[in-house]
Protein backbone atom coordinates (compact mmCIF):
# COMPACT_ATOMS: atom_id res chain seq x y z
CA UNK A 1 0.00 0.00 0.00
CA UNK A 2 1.22 3.09 -0.68
CA UNK A 3 1.83 6.00 1.68
CA UNK A 4 -1.05 8.06 -0.10
CA UNK A 5 -3.32 5.30 0.43
CA UNK A 6 -2.54 5.09 3.79
CA UNK A 7 -2.92 8.47 4.48
CA UNK A 8 -6.11 8.81 2.52
CA UNK A 9 -7.11 5.64 5.21
CA UNK A 10 -6.58 7.75 7.69
CA UNK A 11 -7.87 10.56 7.19
CA UNK A 12 -11.34 8.69 6.81
CA UNK A 13 -10.69 6.71 9.98
CA UNK A 14 -10.30 10.36 12.09
CA UNK A 15 -13.26 11.56 10.17
CA UNK A 16 -15.66 8.24 11.64
CA UNK A 17 -13.93 9.39 14.91
CA UNK A 18 -14.49 12.63 15.01
CA UNK A 19 -18.07 12.14 14.37
CA UNK A 20 -18.72 10.81 17.34
CA UNK A 21 -16.48 13.44 19.43
CA UNK A 22 -18.90 15.75 17.74
CA UNK A 23 -22.11 13.70 19.28
CA UNK A 24 -20.71 13.85 22.77
CA UNK A 25 -20.15 17.90 22.33
CA UNK A 26 -23.73 18.22 21.15
CA UNK A 27 -25.11 15.83 24.26
CA UNK A 28 -23.17 18.48 26.64
CA UNK A 29 -25.56 21.44 25.65
CA UNK A 30 -28.34 19.09 25.78
CA UNK A 31 -28.13 17.84 29.24
CA UNK A 32 -26.69 20.02 31.62
CA UNK A 33 -26.69 17.39 34.52
CA UNK A 34 -23.96 15.55 32.81
CA UNK A 35 -22.36 18.27 31.07
CA UNK A 36 -18.69 17.55 31.95
CA UNK A 37 -18.80 13.91 31.27
CA UNK A 38 -19.99 14.90 27.98
CA UNK A 39 -17.20 16.87 27.48
CA UNK A 40 -14.40 14.63 29.10
CA UNK A 41 -15.59 12.17 26.35
CA UNK A 42 -15.82 14.54 23.73
CA UNK A 43 -12.25 15.61 24.57
CA UNK A 44 -10.86 12.20 25.03
CA UNK A 45 -12.33 11.25 21.10
CA UNK A 46 -10.97 14.18 19.56
CA UNK A 47 -7.43 13.57 21.28
CA UNK A 48 -7.64 10.10 19.42
CA UNK A 49 -8.84 11.55 16.21
CA UNK A 50 -5.68 14.19 16.75
CA UNK A 51 -3.21 11.54 16.74
CA UNK A 52 -4.44 9.70 13.41
CA UNK A 53 -4.66 12.90 12.14
CA UNK A 54 -1.29 14.11 12.52
CA UNK A 55 0.14 10.66 10.80
CA UNK A 56 -2.20 11.39 7.99
CA UNK A 57 -0.59 14.80 7.46
CA UNK A 58 2.73 13.44 7.33
CA UNK A 59 1.60 11.94 4.13
CA UNK A 60 -0.57 14.06 2.38
CA UNK A 61 -0.72 18.02 1.82
CA UNK A 62 -2.66 19.87 3.88
CA UNK A 63 -5.27 20.36 1.18
CA UNK A 64 -5.37 16.87 -0.10
CA UNK A 65 -6.03 15.57 3.83
CA UNK A 66 -8.06 18.48 4.83
CA UNK A 67 -10.58 18.20 2.27
CA UNK A 68 -10.67 14.54 2.19
CA UNK A 69 -11.77 14.86 6.20
CA UNK A 70 -14.95 16.53 4.87
CA UNK A 71 -16.46 12.67 5.17
CA UNK A 72 -17.05 13.83 8.57
CA UNK A 73 -19.99 15.95 7.58
CA UNK A 74 -21.69 12.95 6.35
CA UNK A 75 -21.05 11.00 9.23
CA UNK A 76 -21.81 13.55 11.84
CA UNK A 77 -25.55 14.19 9.80
CA UNK A 78 -26.07 10.59 9.90
CA UNK A 79 -25.13 10.53 13.88
CA UNK A 80 -26.59 13.51 14.56
CA UNK A 81 -30.21 11.91 12.87
CA UNK A 82 -29.68 8.33 14.45
CA UNK A 83 -28.63 9.40 18.14
CA UNK A 84 -29.73 12.86 18.42
CA UNK A 85 -32.88 12.46 16.70
CA UNK A 86 -32.08 15.75 14.95
CA UNK A 87 -34.74 16.11 11.87
CA UNK A 88 -32.24 16.01 9.00
CA UNK A 89 -34.35 18.08 5.95
CA UNK A 90 -33.69 17.65 2.16
CA UNK A 91 -32.06 20.76 1.80
CA UNK A 92 -29.60 19.50 4.69
CA UNK A 93 -28.64 16.44 2.40
CA UNK A 94 -28.48 18.34 -0.49
CA UNK A 95 -25.96 20.89 0.89
CA UNK A 96 -23.65 18.26 2.21
CA UNK A 97 -23.73 16.71 -0.65
CA UNK A 98 -22.84 19.67 -2.62
CA UNK A 99 -20.19 20.39 0.48
CA UNK A 100 -18.72 16.54 -0.05
CA UNK A 101 -18.80 16.87 -4.34
CA UNK A 102 -16.86 20.33 -3.86
CA UNK A 103 -14.64 19.05 -1.58
CA UNK A 104 -14.18 15.79 -3.68
CA UNK A 105 -13.12 17.99 -6.56
CA UNK A 106 -10.40 19.96 -4.59
CA UNK A 107 -9.02 16.49 -3.56
CA UNK A 108 -8.92 15.10 -7.38
CA UNK A 109 -6.90 18.10 -8.30
CA UNK A 110 -4.45 18.04 -4.94
CA UNK B 1 -38.84 27.46 -3.08
CA UNK B 2 -36.39 27.78 -0.53
CA UNK B 3 -37.58 28.50 3.00
CA UNK B 4 -36.09 31.98 3.99
CA UNK B 5 -33.99 31.22 7.85
CA UNK B 6 -32.35 34.32 9.43
CA UNK B 7 -29.05 32.85 11.09
CA UNK B 8 -28.96 35.08 14.60
CA UNK B 9 -25.82 37.63 14.94
CA UNK B 10 -24.24 35.49 18.01
CA UNK B 11 -24.73 32.39 16.15
CA UNK B 12 -22.88 33.87 13.00
CA UNK B 13 -19.95 35.30 14.98
CA UNK B 14 -19.25 32.38 16.61
CA UNK B 15 -19.33 30.45 13.40
CA UNK B 16 -17.21 32.66 12.12
CA UNK B 17 -15.12 32.14 14.84
CA UNK B 18 -14.96 28.98 14.50
CA UNK B 19 -13.92 29.15 10.57
CA UNK B 20 -10.83 31.30 11.20
CA UNK B 21 -9.69 29.61 14.30
CA UNK B 22 -10.00 25.88 12.02
CA UNK B 23 -7.97 27.28 9.12
CA UNK B 24 -5.00 28.94 11.49
CA UNK B 25 -5.12 25.39 13.40
CA UNK B 26 -4.71 23.51 9.87
CA UNK B 27 -1.88 25.46 9.02
CA UNK B 28 -0.13 25.35 12.24
CA UNK B 29 -0.66 21.45 12.19
CA UNK B 30 0.65 20.94 9.35
CA UNK B 31 3.88 22.94 10.16
CA UNK B 32 4.49 21.13 12.99
CA UNK B 33 3.34 17.74 11.79
CA UNK B 34 6.62 18.56 9.12
CA UNK B 35 9.14 18.78 11.87
CA UNK B 36 8.66 14.56 12.75
CA UNK B 37 11.03 12.44 11.20
CA UNK B 38 9.55 9.96 8.70
CA UNK B 39 11.15 6.98 10.74
CA UNK B 40 9.61 8.16 14.07
CA UNK B 41 7.53 5.47 15.82
CA UNK B 42 3.83 7.15 17.35
CA UNK B 43 5.37 6.94 20.19
CA UNK B 44 8.25 8.61 19.45
CA UNK B 45 5.62 10.94 17.75
CA UNK B 46 3.86 11.71 20.65
CA UNK B 47 7.42 12.16 22.50
CA UNK B 48 7.94 15.00 19.53
CA UNK B 49 4.23 16.38 19.39
CA UNK B 50 4.96 16.99 23.42
CA UNK B 51 7.91 18.82 23.71
CA UNK B 52 7.36 21.23 20.23
CA UNK B 53 6.34 24.20 20.87
CA UNK B 54 4.31 24.53 17.99
CA UNK B 55 1.87 21.45 18.84
CA UNK B 56 1.66 23.51 22.31
CA UNK B 57 0.61 26.69 20.04
CA UNK B 58 -2.16 24.18 18.60
CA UNK B 59 -3.26 22.83 21.26
CA UNK B 60 -3.91 26.03 22.58
CA UNK B 61 -5.60 27.30 19.89
CA UNK B 62 -7.86 23.74 19.76
CA UNK B 63 -9.23 25.00 23.29
CA UNK B 64 -10.60 28.31 22.09
CA UNK B 65 -11.97 26.22 19.15
CA UNK B 66 -13.62 23.91 21.72
CA UNK B 67 -15.01 26.34 23.99
CA UNK B 68 -16.40 28.68 20.74
CA UNK B 69 -18.08 25.66 19.44
CA UNK B 70 -19.75 24.30 22.56
CA UNK B 71 -21.38 28.01 22.54
CA UNK B 72 -22.27 27.24 18.91
CA UNK B 73 -23.87 24.08 19.70
CA UNK B 74 -25.53 25.64 22.56
CA UNK B 75 -27.44 27.65 19.42
CA UNK B 76 -28.18 25.42 16.78
CA UNK B 77 -28.26 21.70 15.91
CA UNK B 78 -24.59 19.89 14.87
CA UNK B 79 -26.31 18.96 11.24
CA UNK B 80 -26.43 22.53 10.52
CA UNK B 81 -23.47 24.20 12.55
CA UNK B 82 -20.99 21.13 11.76
CA UNK B 83 -21.25 21.53 8.02
CA UNK B 84 -21.01 25.04 7.89
CA UNK B 85 -17.45 24.95 9.14
CA UNK B 86 -16.80 23.69 5.80
CA UNK B 87 -16.45 26.88 4.77
CA UNK B 88 -12.72 26.46 6.61
CA UNK B 89 -11.97 24.01 3.85
CA UNK B 90 -12.21 26.99 1.25
CA UNK B 91 -10.08 29.10 3.74
CA UNK B 92 -7.52 26.31 4.19
CA UNK B 93 -7.29 26.05 0.57
CA UNK B 94 -6.56 29.83 -0.22
CA UNK B 95 -3.87 30.12 2.95
CA UNK B 96 -1.93 27.07 2.02
CA UNK B 97 -1.75 28.31 -1.49
CA UNK B 98 -1.23 31.98 -0.09
CA UNK B 99 1.96 30.66 3.00
CA UNK B 100 2.62 27.37 2.18
CA UNK B 101 2.69 27.81 -1.72
CA UNK B 102 0.89 24.76 -2.77
CA UNK B 103 -0.50 25.28 -5.93
CA UNK B 104 -4.54 25.76 -6.83
CA UNK B 105 -6.06 24.47 -10.01
CA UNK B 106 -9.51 25.41 -11.71
CA UNK B 107 -10.84 22.03 -10.60
CA UNK B 108 -9.81 23.36 -7.23
CA UNK B 109 -11.82 26.63 -7.54
CA UNK B 110 -14.90 24.76 -9.03
CA UNK B 111 -15.30 22.79 -5.67
CA UNK B 112 -14.80 25.69 -3.96
CA UNK B 113 -17.97 27.24 -5.46
CA UNK B 114 -19.76 23.72 -4.39
CA UNK B 115 -18.95 24.17 -0.97
CA UNK B 116 -20.13 27.30 -0.69
CA UNK B 117 -23.46 26.34 -2.84
CA UNK B 118 -23.79 23.67 -0.12
CA UNK B 119 -23.33 26.36 2.79
CA UNK B 120 -26.34 28.16 1.09
CA UNK B 121 -28.23 24.97 0.51
CA UNK B 122 -27.91 24.62 4.80
CA UNK B 123 -28.23 28.28 5.79
CA UNK B 124 -31.48 28.12 3.78
CA UNK B 125 -33.16 25.20 6.02
CA UNK B 126 -33.18 26.67 9.17
CA UNK B 127 -30.72 26.15 11.97
CA UNK B 128 -32.50 24.62 15.01
CA UNK B 129 -34.89 21.47 15.34
CA UNK B 130 -38.74 23.02 14.60
CA UNK B 131 -39.71 21.02 17.76
CA UNK B 132 -37.68 20.57 20.53
CA UNK B 133 -38.64 17.97 23.54
CA UNK B 134 -36.33 18.88 26.82
CA UNK B 135 -34.91 16.04 28.49
CA UNK B 136 -36.77 14.47 31.65
CA UNK B 137 -34.29 15.65 34.05
CA UNK B 138 -34.87 18.76 32.77
CA UNK B 139 -38.37 19.14 32.76
CA UNK B 140 -38.08 17.66 36.34
CA UNK B 141 -35.60 20.27 37.51
CA UNK B 142 -38.27 22.67 36.08
CA UNK B 143 -40.95 21.46 38.06
CA UNK B 144 -39.26 21.87 41.23
CA UNK B 145 -38.19 24.88 41.08
CA UNK B 146 -41.47 25.88 39.92
CA UNK B 147 -42.82 24.39 43.53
Amino acid sequence: MTPTAIGILLVMLAAAIEGFGQIFLKKSTLEQVRRPVWIAAGIAVFIVQAVVYTEALRLLTVSTAFALGTLSFVSVVLLSKWLLREPVTFNRWVGVGLIVIGSSLIVASA
Amino acid sequence: MWPQARVPHRLTIGLAIAIVLDTVVQLSWKSAAAGISDAATPWATLETVLKQPMFLVVGALLLCQLANWLQVLGDADLSFAQPLTSLSRVTVCLASAIFLNEKLSLMQFGGILFVCAGVWCITRAGRESPVREAPAHEIQMREAVVR
